[in-house]
């Protein structure tokens, strides 16, 4: 005897399905650039002697000086004392500690955005700020994007400290969560094609037995 | 004929799709540790030591570095049972000692040879499976491209990660051809289209200017 709740669960289902199919192509489509350029941009960082995609070596680089004002007493600490002076030479990026403060009266960082490196060297004494500057090409650019995360793992000193660097960090965790359901729910739809249930299961399959060799199997191996 | 390349490109996004969907797993997954500096199971770390000798050493190790200092370590690290993908080797000049860095995917292994009398102290690091898919991630990557893929087993990794990245542009672009066809899908699509695109060149614009 059919259950009095079958009509509404299988409404629920068909009404499921629909949706993840929906959805598919829905994030797929808004994904789809941010797609392209983790791809493209992995494949870049993985063939770094392609020489067309060479941006340091034909960098632009400026230099200049500006008077700077010595920061207040009230601004305390390295980030403060760099927010501080990067307002006032107009710089504007995510903040990298490169070097260790010796000379309380010296100060060295680096701040980075996507295209462009400055190098900031603060002389308090003088009360001059050196800048060198060095803007890359649309290839640093894309390889840049791939990697903007303000954070290393090796090195906890670097924090994101630009807003729209953690705008960006942020993205990328959509887009890896976008792409966790592409996966889940085209894994969903194969299985609702029973007559391709077994060539898909041999694809996934061979594509499951490669990856868990280099996760796992490699160190039971060696 | 067009029905039969409808089918066609809709089998292989299918299979192909199913295919590199594992890889894209690896991929996404790190991606959270990556951008997070967050390593599941780190404090679960185990780690040994033992000292084993690597005599006799090659010839002019004092001379070499690079690749052809990793390529003439290899048999002898073969033979202390040391496999995997070598790093930079650092050279202690005052203690004449090298500090050769080997990775397998989820462990890390320590070499500290002593070159006046070959033995070597050997520390080993399992560092679990989320350290292993970042370590994929971030495999072959940017920097060291003249000692980097020294292990047969990271060249292939090489040519899986090309293949997911050739294989996602394949997948991509016939999805946007299978979408297409959908007639009742296309406006919205479309505006979705539009909104990804207005949000990539937006985030990028700003990130740049």
């Amino acid at each position: 005897m059919p259950s009095s709740t079958e009509p509404g669960s299988a409404r629920a289902w068909a009404y499921f399905e629909r949706w993840n199919r929906k959805l598919h192509f829905y994030v797929g489509l808004f994904l789809l650039f941010f797609v392209w350029l983790f791809a493209f941009s992995g494949l870049i960082l993985n063939h770094p002697s392609w020489r067309f995609t060479e941006f340091w070596s034909t960098r632009t680089q400026t230099a200049y000086e500006r008077t700077i004002a010595v920061p207040g007493p009230d601004v305390q600490g390295d980030l403060a004392q760099a927010r501080e002076i990067m307002r006032q030479l107009g710089i504007v990026g995510e903040i990298l500690w490169t070097t260790t403060r010796t000379d309380p009266s010296q100060f060295e960082f680096q701040v980075r955005r996507p295209g462009h490196y400055f190098f900031i060297k603060a002389d308090f004494d003088r009360k001059r700020g050196a800048v060198q500057q060095s803007d890359v090409n649309a290839w640093g650019v894309i390889r840049t994007l791939h990697t903007f995360t303000g954070v290393q793992m090796d090195d906890p000193r670097n924090q994101r400290d630009w807003f729209l660097t953690s705008v960006w960090a942020y993205s990328m965790d959509a887009i890896a969560a976008g792409m966790l359901f592409m996966v889940l729910s085209s894994l969903f739809m194969w299985l609702k094609l029973p007559d391709r249930r077994v060539p898909g299961a041999v694809a996934l399959g061979l594509g499951t037995l490669l990856c868990a060799v280099f996760c796992f199997g490699l160190r039971w191996f060696f | 004929m067009k029905a039969g390349f409808y089918r066609l490109t809709r089998d292989l996004h299918l299979y192909l799709g199913l295919f590199i969907s594992p890889f894209i797993l690896v991929f996404t997954i790190s991606v959270f540790f990556l951008v997070h500096t967050w390593m599941p199971g780190l404090g679960r770390v185990k780690s040994t030591r033992h000292v084993v000798s690597m005599s006799p050493l090659p010839q002019g190790l004092q001379k070499l570095s690079g690749r052809p200092l990793i390529e003439t370590l290899k048999p002898a690290l073969q033979r202390a049972g040391v496999h995997g993908e070598v790093g930079f080797v650092r050279r202690l000049v005052q203690e004449n000692i090298l500090v050769i860095p080997v990775t397998v995917p989820g462990r890390e292994t320590v070499v500290n040879l002593r070159m006046s009398d070959g033995e070597a102290t050997i520390e080993t690091r399992e560092i679990g499976v989320a350290n292993a898919l970042v370590t994929l991630h971030k495999s072959p990557g940017q920097h060291g491209p003249d000692i980097r893929m020294n292990w047969f087993y990271m060249r292939v990794w090489r040519w899986m990660a090309d293949a997911t990245v050739y294989l996602i542009l394949f997948v991509t672009i016939s999805g946007v051809y299978l979408w297409y066809v959908l007639r009742g899908e296309r406006a919205v699509g479309l505006v979705l289209l539009g909104a990804g695109a207005l949000s990539f060149f937006g985030i990028v614009y700003a990130l740049i200017h």
